[in-house]
């Protein structure tokens, strides 16, 4: 490749490689291509090798963090905020990248996130190990598209192992309580998934609030849990103890008036989209009082209008007033006297959230209140938190009672977060196992089984499968090793002796027993991750390795944001 | 008076070299189309491999010759004339872009040798219009017409088949080719949703959602769209409504001003009361209206504000504001009735309807599906894969493939891909070459051998021994094998046509003769005159002189590219 001499200095000379430039007879280069001096190209292997090492060095970033002894991050925001977790999808979203390849994996972790809420480190980890795999083989100089092709099918009999091995767990769909109590298969799991997040020391309060938040809103019949009717509200204060699940609406507001009581019983709400004002025209308009008068009418009019709504607020049958926008002194005081409790400022999505859970409708007018149209919920009270003057306003035993939310409170702002990101980690698995019950058993046992039958299948490939497929095992072992690795034992050792006994024994559930429980059977320590995360996670790895490889001329233009 | 600073310039501008007007400036303009060639060159066949494109900060990874080129972002004049040509091949039948820009790159590189020997470019030209012609002659004499035979419903079904391999073949290179028999199955239902008349593909709408795994991805017939952005009160509307009756509005629905610089005075109290209940009766006038038509399900491209949510929420009548328009006009397509502009016309002579109207979760969106539709002419995949940039490449995919089986509808011949074709043109032109005499003959034999740059080029991406296998091929044609062409799942030889590795004739059609065009273009061009750009970069790029630039200088002059600064 001839080099052109005197081009511009600051630009690297591989810039400006052959193919999008030529020369003329006289050796002098001409540009075909825009800006080309800006662009930066990269082609065929040395391409697949760059995008392989940054995956690499994202997966070690997240490595460690995986299983139930792997250790947080400490994440500090362009704007100095502090960030501590070691969720995967978390991780990824905050940490700046500029690198394209990295970007991918970036949004890997993030559908993982979207679609299971469950195993974004794992996929991250996954994908970067098997793309590892495949540079071996590049460089030993197979065309990368058949490297993806062998994964692809390698990924196909993995996914059928899972299937072979994946167990059911037990939905007690009878008696919803049962699910509740300790020994509940859904308990464990919820249990499971909280094992490597900051709420271990309590995470037999978090699963439980986790079990009991899915169940009240899942519809066991249809096999769904709307997330939306749960919401996660974290506040500063109190211990992770203190946190609990609200069977009711949660609002951060206090009753308008410090006089109004604190509590109402079997209240009638009336949900108001108005203001408690006199009713203004949308048009430009423009009232002129020419005489004393006329403003004293005015003045009459607005009493009057006041008198009227709490009037007909009252006539509805309603006992407490929820408005989505403020109203004066004035009114305020009326309502008081009317001993008319009310509630102002409240967020379009929370009035709604309240409708739903009590059953009431939205009403716009005055007018159209009417006593059909109120919600009704058993108990409204406001609750202070600690000795700070925080209040809430906890709406409770509505008449749709399938609405919670799960308050988290924490000594500090970034255990707050990280443990609603936990709990939103096991209302995941909670609701997987609703959605199906398969599970597989966890601790890298999953992979191992896998990684035998991928090897096993190996032998009987014909051509250059046979080497992807052994590629593909190998890259499952990291989850296995990664887990030993994070646990303190030895990572070869323990693959090793687990792939004896897997072999030996014939049994798919033994797994890195990473908190030292004494047995490395995961179906006794009830290890488990959903079947259907398991999956997703082997083939979005796999298309991602997929979608790297296939990759082998990189341009990039001019660098004109900076 | 040294060019010693070589500084790259932006025209093609040879200096100070030839006494000849134009063929240096013919030979350079081949040289920038090669340039771009090689660009394309790994990205064709089933091995190709993928580009990552970053501009704008945005990331493109694609393997579509046309996208490609398109993000290149080439300013090289004759070169820029393979991107129209890719361009064109890309609106005209939507596959094969990568393939007619190779050619026509080809086509140019062959005629090197000619234009350096002093031929004139004319004779090159029309040695390569005859060829282009007879070319084409000869896909017409051995296509072959997909078939409907046997009764309607097994024809039908046999035709369908058909679809799905040529789907596949186009399929073969995307990343998608894994999944290939799960989108050749969805390209082809998808196409039969059309029209058969028209065959109209932007009725086929495309929703990408990320998450999920590409077997994820699914195909209503029907509309779906995206949750648009809702008011309070939205929830409480139902979710799942059977036989819909749909109504598609232009209106807005809220509570505003009716004019905007409109001002009301007011001069008594009661008058003020008046106002706001008169503003309150035009929107509930216009809510009622609706009501009354019996609609269950209303949509409009303008918001749809808090206030007829929540009263269309009390109604049992689901709605969505700020519908894009595309999703509008596909809804109407498929339910029937039409957009209204106002409220105050409305009869049920407008609604559309649906069998099934839902509002479903798909990751973490919200689509709304109407299915059932009566005049399902329109459909919608909804795609999913790991990260916004697969699934961006699986669209991509997913439209040649689309083109290449509504291609494949509309003129249901076929040949046989893999190269199968290139061969064999190549060697019935070589043969007709060697019936005449004179210039021509070297001029179609070159033709000829450019041809086999597609098969060739399949094999080098396969890391298959090219040589090798072309000659293969060539004897096997000759023995009148017509339809034997590469094989890449046992890196030999195979049938093509009994491996149903099938392109539709038009294509090849298509791309010989916009190919052709092209590089005749190009050879015919021996001087370019750019205009000065109004504003010029200072240092790397000399000032152009004004004026005919491109011309070729007496030898022994200063070169016009002079430092001017």
């Amino acid at each position: 490749m001839q080099a052109p001499q005197g081009g511009p200095q600051r630009i690297p000379m591989e810039n400006l490689s052959k193919p999008i430039f030529a020369q003329d007879e006289m050796g002098r280069p001409f540009i075909i291509v825009k800006d080309q001096g800006n662009k930066k190209r990269e082609h065929g292997i040395d391409a697949v090798r760059s995008h392989i090492l940054a995956a690499r060095q994202i997966a070690k970033l997240l490595r460690t963090s995986l299983g139930p002894r792997g250790l947080d991050k400490i994440l500090v925001s362009p704007d100095g905020d502090i960030n501590i977790t070691n969720d995967g999808a978390t991780i990824m979203s905050e940490i700046q990248l500029s690198n394209e390849v990295a970007k991918l994996l970036v949004e890997l972790s993030k559908s993982q996130d979207d679609e299971i809420g469950d195993g974004t480190t794992g996929v991250v980890i996954l994908a970067s190990s098997l793309l590892d795999q495949a540079l071996d083989l590049i460089e030993k100089g197979i065309h990368p598209i058949k490297i993806a092709n062998g994964f692809d099918k390698a990924c196909k009999i993995a996914t059928e192992n899972l299937e072979l091995i994946a167990d059911e767990v037990k939905i007690d769909t009878e008696s919803v309580d049962a699910n509740l109590s300790k020994d509940s298969d859904l308990f464990k799991a919820a249990s499971t998934s909280l094992g490597s997040k900051i709420v271990s020391k309590c995470r037999d309060k978090f699963a439980r609030m986790a079990v009991e938040s899915v169940l009240n809103v899942a519809d066991l019949d249809r096999r769904d849990v709307d997330f939306e009717l749960i919401k996660v509200d974290g506040k500063l204060g109190g211990s992770l103890e203190d946190s609990k699940v609200i069977k009711g609406v949660v609002l951060d507001k206090d009753f308008s008036h410090p006089q109004m009581p604190k509590q109402v019983t079997d209240a009638k709400i009336a949900i108001l989209t108005c203001p408690f004002e006199p009713p203004k025209p949308k048009t430009k308009h423009k009232l002129e009082v020419e005489s004393v008068e006329e403003f004293k009418n005015l003045q009459e009019y607005e009493q009057s209008t006041f008198k009227r709504m709490i009037e007909q607020v009252k006539q509805a049958g309603a006992n407490l007033v929820i408005c989505q926008w403020g109203f004066d002194d004035e009114a305020n005081y009326m309502l008081l006297a009317n001993e008319l409790p009310a509630v102002r400022w409240v967020g379009g999505s929370e009035i709604e959230e309240i409708a739903i859970a009590t059953k009431g409708r939205i009403v716009p007018r005055f007018e159209d209140l009417t006593p059909e149209k109120l919600g009704h919920a058993g108990t409204v009270r406001e609750m202070a938190l600690g000795t700070t003057r925080d209040r809430i306003l906890v709406i409770e035993h509505c008449d749709n009672p399938k609405t919670v939310t799960a308050l988290i409170r924490g000594s500090n702002k970034m255990i707050v977060d990280e443990a609603t990101r936990s709990l939103h980690d096991s209302l995941c698995v909670v609701r997987n196992l609703i959605r199906d019950n398969h599970v597989v058993y966890g601790g890298g046992s999953a992979e191992i089984s896998c990684s035998l039958k991928v090897a096993e299948a190996a032998d009987k490939q014909q051509g250059i499968d046979q080497y992807a497929f052994r590629a593909f095992s190998q890259a499952l072992d990291v989850v296995p090793t990664s887990l030993a690795e994070n646990s303190g034992l030895d990572p070869i050792q323990v693959l090793t002796s687990l792939k004896a006994e897997h072999v030996k024994q014939k049994n798919a559930y033994l797994g890195v027993d990473c908190l030292g429980n004494g047995t490395n059977d995961m179906r006794q320590q009830f290890v488990i991750e959903t079947l259907i995360g398991k999956k997703q996670q082997f083939l979005l790895a796999t298309q991602l390795a997929r979608m790297v490889l296939k990759i082998n001329d990189v341009i990039i233009s001019g660098k004109d944001q900076y | 008076m040294s060019y010693g600073g070589q500084t790259p310039t932006v025209v093609v501008l040879k200096e100070g070299t030839d006494t000849s007007q134009g063929r240096g400036q013919i030979l350079s303009n081949i040289d920038a189309c090669l340039a771009v060639q090689d660009t394309l060159k790994p990205t064709l066949g089933p091995f190709g491999s993928d580009v990552l494109l970053v501009s704008n900060g945005k990331t493109t990874i694609t393997n579509d010759g046309a996208t490609i080129l398109h993000l290149l972002d080439v300013i090289h004049p004759a070169a820029k004339i393979l991107v129209d040509v890719s361009k064109s091949q890309d609106a005209e039948v939507g596959d094969g872009t990568t393939s007619v820009t190779l050619l026509s790159a080809e086509f140019m590189k062959e005629a090197r040798q000619f234009v350096e020997e002093g031929m004139s470019s004319n004779v090159i030209i029309r040695g390569y219009r005859k060829a282009c012609e007879l070319a084409c002659k000869r896909i017409k004499e051995i296509e072959i017409e997909l078939k409907k035979g046997g009764s309607k419903e097994e024809g039908d079904a046999e035709f369908r088949t058909l679809l799905k391999k040529c789907a596949k073949t186009a399929m073969s290179s995307k990343l998608i080719q894994a999944n290939s028999e799960f989108f050749a199955e969805m390209v082809v239902e998808a196409v039969q949703c059309l029209d058969p008349e028209e065959l109209d593909e932007t009725m086929i709408g495309v929703k990408k959602i990320a998450g999920g795994s590409l077997e994820e991805s699914r195909l209503v017939k029907g509309v779906s769209f995206k949750k648009t952005f809702s008011y309070a009160g939205f929830e409480q509307q139902p979710k799942k409504i059977v036989n819909a009756k749909i109504l598609c509005l232009n209106v807005e629905l809220e509570l505003k001003a009716e004019k905007d610089n409109a001002e009301v005075r007011i001069t008594k109290v009661s008058e003020y009361q008046a106002i706001v209940d008169a503003e309150w009766k035009l929107i509930l006038q216009k809510l009622d209206a609706i009501v009354a038509t019996g609609a269950t399900v209303v949509l409009s491209k303008l918001p749809i504000g808090d206030l007829a949510t929540q009263y269309f929420a009390d109604r049992g009548i689901f709605c969505a504001g700020r519908v894009a328009s595309d999703d509008l006009e596909r809804t109407v397509a498929a339910v029937g009735g039409s957009v209204q502009s106002t409220c105050s016309d409305l009869t049920p002579e407008n609604l559309g309807k649906c069998g099934l109207f839902e509002e479903i979760q798909i990751g973490k969106e919200r689509y709304n599906v109407f299915e059932q539709c009566p005049e399902a002419q329109t459909c919608t995949l909804l795609l999913r894969g790991g990260a916004d940039q697969v699934i961006a490449e699986v669209e991509r995919s997913l439209h040649d493939a689309i083109m290449i089986v509504k291609r494949a509808i509309q003129d249901n011949y076929i040949v046989a891909g893999g190269g199968a074709i290139e061969m064999e043109l190549s060697k019935y032109l070589r043969e007709y070459s060697r019936q005449i005499a004179g210039k021509q003959q070297l001029i179609i034999a070159a033709y000829a051998k450019a041809l086999e740059i597609i098969p060739r080029q399949l094999c080098e991406n396969a890391g298959l021994d090219g040589t090798g296998l072309i000659n293969k091929l060539r004897s096997l044609h000759s023995r009148g094998q017509i339809w034997y062409g590469l094989d890449f799942a046992h890196e030999s030889v195979a049938n093509n046509l009994e491996t149903f590795v099938w392109e539709p004739a038009l294509t090849k059609i298509n791309a010989l003769q916009s190919a052709t065009e092209a590089a005749s273009l190009v050879l015919g061009v021996d001087e370019t005159v750019k205009s000065q750009p109004n504003q010029n970069t200072v240092g790397s790029q000399p000032v152009p002189p004004p004026g005919g630039r491109g011309r070729g200088m007496p030898a022994g002059m200063p070169p016009t590219q002079m430092h001017m600064s």
